[in-house]
């Protein structure tokens, strides 16, 4: 693979006036950061379980109607000889077979519990992935802009997000759920609000470094505007650090989603959210612990998978952790 | 670095001086603002100077009088006893009450505008506890009588911790049987889970209404009691008819139609519970006269949405607070079943809104809630008029929207009559108009639990909802008692709330009360009150030797004063918490000198 000659992933479109250089630099291109990072993350075996979990979450959330054997919110009275709150039937497992299947059990509003988790996979990660993408986009841009301008508007922008950082979390996401309503709309803005500072403070921290290296002086030089100093060279490198903190952050907003469902603030019913199944059901955790440890599990399950990932991510993209793979020295 | 230090510096010198200069502007602006101001406010109050004087003058001759009464009370080894009264001008006011008045220092009189069967079931209710005159006076009817309502009952508040806990000491000069424990603790726990851990743990001796899934567990454990409170009481889906689409009559009897109630009861009610054939339960004399409710039809159902113009359903909301109560075991799901059983059989998308429960009642008493809302009642004395009066009667809460003026009459005419059989054929015709009109589709009468530890002696669950923790035994000197909810306020005059009730009624007692554990009416405060023939005159003879938990003793005046202050709209002490007195209003009609606006 580091043999290969043609760059199979471009860091990004170099502009005209590295042409010169291009030659000089293919050999690095073969090997660049994102392949390396790429084999190297594949290399630790706890980022590659996160990242099969990760993917069963994303497969069965793309065909959780072909998965879900039955409407996630079809309440089964009449349609099925099934209890409520019934306890998990599987046929395989000595459950008889005059009886429906049902893996989970069945919920108090006698619903397949398994259906309604597989498509709460389609929620969470809808708003792991949304929130953050949220959250990064006016974090980056925050960031980046302040970190490479400095001077007062580095000093107004990053007062303004410690403010926002000041206020405990899940409380400042409460507060605003309160003044827009409640809903699952509502919560994944409050959870992308709280969370920009975070992303803006990490941009802005690798963007100072970058811009003072001397590749920036040597654009300068060449008479390139500022804005494509920002977005074509302080930017691209910019970003390892922010993949990870983003890929982190995903299992936080789905935890913090989770949370406000909980309390009543996020998704309403009858949408099978992970957080508002446990918490319809939380008296029920001695009588019937299937519809609690469930949900429970679902969620822990994924926001292993995205930590896992993450850090693996992190120590792939950090350079100092790297072992004689000849890179690493940009 | 050192840049960076001083630029921020800078910054939040640049911040702390931009604050100080809009801090100053502000201040500058308010001063101008208040010199602008202060012409017009002059002038409003030299205006409306003669008109307070007015009123002041008008209301001087009553006070004085009030207070020339009040003396003596308040001096309270004075001989000369001077009796309190109050009396209505006429009976235009819509109420009851006629006069109220001490006739001697052990006997008041109850004049009624029109008979009043029920009287003694009504007196007898927590509502109307008596208190010493000079502690409502002296609180101005609020603030301190919300926390320490002072009584006659076994036992005595001694503290309320908010969000804890209301301790509760012996009465050592109760004047029937003293409390068995000496003290009694309440406490209180949304979730029926951790209530019943506490329960198995031991660390309570007694909870209310375990989950309905949770039965079976506490009757198969030694350890525990568990004891059914029968379903006296109704679960209904609520409706305001002021409010689009639900002032229209056809909406509101689709609606009835076209949810499956027995399914609800059959799926989420434990055993016990009953589906509500009528607002009110069987086992009240009259509670089943006339039509059953409409059979499920969920095509009639929809006939009838579109023919009220909605062929393709509507928008709304199912709001509810999320507690448990007798009525209604498991909030969470019954409002999903109906949210689910809407959208099926009527084509109608109801959003679920949680409201907190204080704020929901308030939102209800106001006629505020817009949309479908589940709230049910718990009876508090055996007689249709607990039920319909308070609900539909002409001196209810605007809850359903505008009252339906033929139900009202039906139901004054009822209340005023004695004896079952002749209210008979007006309860039919009350029911049958409520079935026509629909206010609120009643759903279930629930049936619902206490469970005590084994170990408590002569534990017992009242119809009511009103323990009586007194008599009951833990083999120990504190009884703690885990309920649902913490008390709103402890002046159960302005209260609904059956966990605010229950608190009261260990401390504070009627002039008539429910037998423990039963519902027939007892003689408390009172010996007896005894009616003239035609029921219009009730004359109640007080107990000798009462004193209150401050030491003052019972007379007269104390019960005038009581009934005086929920009654008199105008009476300074009218306020207590909300200054709704819900019960007042629905149980005696209606309020003297009430607002024009109500």
């Amino acid at each position: 693979m580091s043999s290969a000659t043609e760059p199979a992933v471009p860091v990004a479109k170099l502009p005209p006036l590295d042409d010169a250089a291009a030659g000089d630099i293919g050999d690095f291109r073969a090997n660049s950061l994102w392949r390396l990072t790429l084999r190297r993350l594949f290399r630790q075996r706890s980022a590659v379980i996160g990242a099969i979990m990760l993917g069963l979450l994303v497969f069965s959330a793309i065909f959780a109607p072909w998965i879900a054997p039955y409407d996630p919110e079809q309440v089964l009275i009449g349609k099925e000889d099934v209890r409520k709150r019934a306890a998990p039937c599987i046929h395989l497992l000595g459950c008889p077979a005059d009886q429906p299947q049902h893996i989970l059990g069945v919920d108090g509003n006698v619903r397949d519990q398994f259906s309604r988790i597989i498509y709460g996979t389609r929620v969470s990660l809808y708003v792991g992935f949304l929130t953050v993408s949220l959250a990064v986009i006016v974090g980056t841009l925050l960031g980046a802009v302040s970190g490479f301008l400095g001077g007062w508007m580095d000093n107004t922008v990053m007062r303004v997000l410690d403010v926002v950082l000041a206020f405990p979390f899940l409380l400042l996401a409460i507060a605003i759920v309160s003044v827009l309503g409640p809903g699952l709309t509502n919560a994944m803005l409050a959870i992308a609000i709280i969370s920009i500072p975070i992303y803006a403070r990490v941009t802005r921290a690798s963007v100072l470094s970058v811009r003072e290296m001397d590749f920036i002086e040597a654009s300068r030089a060449l008479g390139a505007s500022n804005t494509q100093i920002l977005f074509r060279r302080v930017l691209p490198n910019a970003l390892p650090p922010l993949i990870v903190v983003a890929t982190l952050g995903i299992a936080t907003a789905i935890l913090d989603t989770a949370a406000l469902s909980f309390i009543g603030l996020g998704a309403q019913p009858p949408t099978p959210e992970w957080g508002s199944m446990l918490a319809i059901e939380r008296n029920q955790v001695f009588s019937a612990p299937h519809l609690v440890i469930f949900p429970g599990l679902a969620i822990m399950f994924t926001v292993l998978a995205f930590n896992l990932l993450g850090d693996g991510l992190r120590d792939a993209l950090d350079p100092r952790l790297v072992h004689g793979s000849g890179v690493a020295k940009e | 670095m050192k840049k960076n230090r001083f630029m921020l510096i800078l910054g939040l010198l640049l911040i702390a001086a931009l604050a100080l200069t809009a801090c100053t502007a502000t201040s500058g602006d308010v001063q101008q603002a208040i010199e602008e101001v202060a012409p017009t406010l002059q002038a409003a109050a030299t205006e409306l100077a003669p008109t307070v004087q007015a009123a002041v003058e008008e209301i001087a001759p009553t006070v004085e009088a009030v207070a020339t009464e009040m003396a003596p009370a308040a001096e309270e080894a004075a001989p000369a006893f001077e009796p309190m009264s109050l009396a209505a001008p006429d009976c235009e006011y819509g109420g009851l009450f006629k006069e109220i008045a001490a006739l001697d220092e052990l006997t008041v009189q109850f004049t009624m505008c029109a008979p009043d069967p029920a009287f003694p079931s009504k007196v007898a209710f927590t509502s109307f506890a008596i208190q010493p005159s000079e502690w409502l006076e002296s609180t101005g009817g609020t603030g301190e009588l919300l926390e320490h309502p002072v009584g006659t009952g076994p036992y005595m508040i001694s503290a309320w911790n908010r969000g804890e806990e209301v301790q509760f000491t012996k009465n050592p000069n109760y004047w029937g049987n003293p409390a068995v424990a000496e003290n009694l603790v309440f406490r209180w726990q949304a979730e029926s889970a951790a209530r019943l851990l506490e329960l198995q743990s031991g660390t309570v001796d007694g909870i209310d209404n375990p989950g309905p899934d949770d039965f079976e567990t506490i009757t198969n454990d030694p350890n525990l009691q568990l004891l059914d409170r029968p379903a006296l009481n109704i679960f209904y889906l609520g409706m305001n008819n002021t409010y689009a689409p639900f002032d229209n009559e056809k909406v509101r009897q689709a609606i009835a139609m076209g949810i499956d109630r027995q399914r609800i009861v059959d799926n989420f009610y434990p055993p016990g519970s009953e589906v509500a054939s009528h607002f009110t339960p069987c086992s009240i004399p009259n509670g089943c006269a006339g039509e059953e409710w409409y059979e499920f039809d969920p095509e009639a159902a929809r006939a009838l949405l579109a023919e009220a113009g909605f062929p393709d359903g509507f928008t709304t909301t199912i709001e509810y607070r999320d507690v448990v109560r007798g009525y209604l075991p498991d909030p969470n799901i019954v409002a999903q079943d109906i949210q689910a059983q809407l959208a099926e059989n009527l084509n109608i998308t109801a959003e679920i809104v949680v409201t907190e429960s204080g704020a929901f009642l308030a939102r209800a008493d106001a006629g505020e809630l817009d949309g479908l809302y589940l709230l049910g009642w718990g009876a508090d004395y055996p007689d249709m008029t607990n039920f319909l009066d308070y609900h539909f009667g002409a001196g209810s809460s605007p809850q359903f929207g505008d009252h339906f003026t033929d139900l009202t009459d039906v139901l004054a005419q009822a209340a005023s009559l004695a004896g079952d059989d002749a209210r008979a054929p007006l309860y039919e015709q009350a029911n049958n108009l409520i079935k026509q009109h629909v206010p609120m589709v009643p759903v279930a009468h629930g049936g619902s639990g206490v469970a005590y530890l084994a170990t408590v002696q002569n534990a017992h669950v009242s119809p009511l909802g009103n323990e009586a923790f007194a008599s009951m035994d833990p083999g120990k000197d504190t009884f703690v008692w885990m309920q649902n909810a913490e008390p709103i306020s402890l002046y159960c005059a302005d209260e609904t709330d059956g966990e605010s009730l229950r608190a009261c009624e260990q401390v504070t007692e009627a002039l008539l009360a429910y037998e423990v554990g039963g519902t027939a009416v007892v003689p408390a405060l009172a010996t007896g009150c005894e009616p003239n023939e035609d029921l219009t005159v009730w004359t109640c003879t007080l107990r000798e030797g009462v004193t209150f938990h401050d030491g003052s003793a019972l007379d007269a005046n104390d019960v005038v004063m009581t009934y005086v202050v929920q009654w008199d709209a105008a009476n300074p002490l009218h306020t207590g918490n909300t200054g709704a007195f819900s019960y007042f209003s629905g149980l005696w009609g209606g309020f003297l000198n009430a607002p024009p606006s109500e």
